[in-house]
């Protein structure tokens, strides 16, 4: 019932700080979790997609993930620098048809807070938990080496529980995928982001 | 949970991610200020539910029962007397499973506002989940009309997941034991099976 009950406190919180507090708020809960999960290291790619499948990454806390390794993301040279990953849910939908039979409707403090980041953080966001979301597996992605080498995260695109779809053209761009390829996984899939090298020459900083 | 198919399961990630939450407002706000936000979460939530009105106690607790009444819509009650409900299960304990598995042991903030909360209001709280649970169901119980009266909650006995039991001492609790129609083995055979043992009687 806490995941329902979050709502009120995130009213109670607006009431407080605005939906701009509660906006850093969230990331600040991001970092901690982050910062509280530990430091994790694969030998490369493959180690580290099959952790992924079963579920023994830092990234399996959010539920189930798929690697999409068909969707290789490569360098200005051609060599595969990371790969997309996808959830089939978004961690929050079971939550808003909870709080659908439990309450009602959804508090309008979750688009309040929804509207506040899209505006001015990144336009991505379909309900307040991708707030949170986000900046969490940002700061993971930094805890986790493949290779040696730490990763970065680029979310992509997200899908509502209503149906709306939200696609990052920032990066999408910066990982050089194709924005249709990412549409149609998001007939499959609420949320898609990529996992690559730090600092790796992508095509798209070119 | 209640076993109504339309009600699924939360992700517990967002029960970890409320809970760092917590502590986040902890660091700014000390225990009895997360205290207060507790209260205030767990009486909004039960404001923004529908009222209920039954025409007899029967049919009220059969309502509790069968996962129809507000006070069962987050977890499974089965009555032990007309007065005396029993939870099965901590609708936490998903969510508390998953931190430690996920993330390590709890924060000590949790058991603090607790230790708060049983000095200042009633010494039924392990965690602080027992905060949002108690007052949710006073509050919920004050939304309910059966016949002319009201429902009045009270909590008898919580036990946590790990074992930990709070329930009050001496004469509040053969109180509260008397107005449930249980006795003191009987509360200790529950709390071996159950998370929590409750009271609703007539306001």
């Amino acid at each position: 019932m806490i995941d329902v009950a979050l709502a009120s406190l995130i009213e109670d919180m607006i009431e407080k700080a605005g939906a701009e507090g509660v906006v850093e708020f969230w990331q600040r809960v991001g970092d901690n979790l982050a910062g509280r999960m530990g430091k994790e290291a694969y030998l490369g790619w493959t180690s580290f997609n099959v952790a992924v499948r079963e579920a023994r990454t830092a990234f399996s806390i959010e539920g189930e993930v798929t690697p999409l390794t068909d969707m290789a993301i490569t360098d200005v040279d051609g060599d595969v620098v990371g790969y997309l990953y996808a959830m089939r849910q978004c961690c929050y939908v079971p939550t808003i048809f909870r709080t659908r039979f439990a309450v009602g409707r959804m508090s309008p403090a979750d688009k309040a807070v929804t509207e506040e980041y899209n505006e001015n953080v990144h336009n991505i966001a379909v309900c307040n938990f991708c707030v949170f979301h986000e900046r969490f597996r940002e700061e993971i992605a930094k805890n986790v080496t493949v290779s040696g080498n730490p990763l970065a995260c680029f979310l992509l695109a997200t899908r509502g529980w209503s149906g709306e779809t939200k696609i990052s053209s920032k990066n999408v761009v910066q990982v050089n995928i194709n924005e249709d390829h990412v549409r149609a996984l998001l007939r499959n899939y609420e949320c898609v982001y990529a996992l690559v090298l730090r600092g790796a020459r992508l095509k798209g900083d070119r | 949970m209640p076993s109504d198919a339309r009600m699924q399961d939360s992700n517990p990630f967002v029960e970890i991610a409320t809970h760092l939450f917590l502590e986040d407002l902890a660091a700014k706000v000390g225990v009895a200020g997360l205290n207060n936000y507790l209260v205030s979460l767990a009486k909004n939530l039960a404001a923004a539910m529908p009222r209920e009105e039954y025409a007899s106690w029967s049919e009220f607790v059969g309502a509790v029962r069968d996962s129809q009444s507000i006070l069962s819509t987050f977890e499974e009650v089965r009555p032990v007397t007309e007065r005396c409900m029993s939870t099965l299960r901590s609708p936490f304990e998903r969510g508390w499973r998953e931190y430690a598995k996920r993330v390590g042991s709890f924060a000590p903030v949790h058991r603090e506002v607790a230790e708060y909360y049983n000095h200042k209001v009633r010494p039924t709280a392990v965690t602080s989940v027992h905060i949002v649970l108690h007052t949710f169901r006073e509050a919920a119980a004050a939304r309910i009309r059966v016949g002319d009266d009201g429902v009045r909650y009270e909590p008898v006995a919580a036990a946590w997941v790990d074992g930990t039991v709070q329930l009050p001492e001496g004469p509040k609790l053969e109180s509260l034991l008397k107005r449930a129609g249980i006795t003191r083995t009987k509360l200790g055979m529950l709390l071996r099976n159950h998370s929590d043992v409750w009271l609703l009687e007539p306001a």
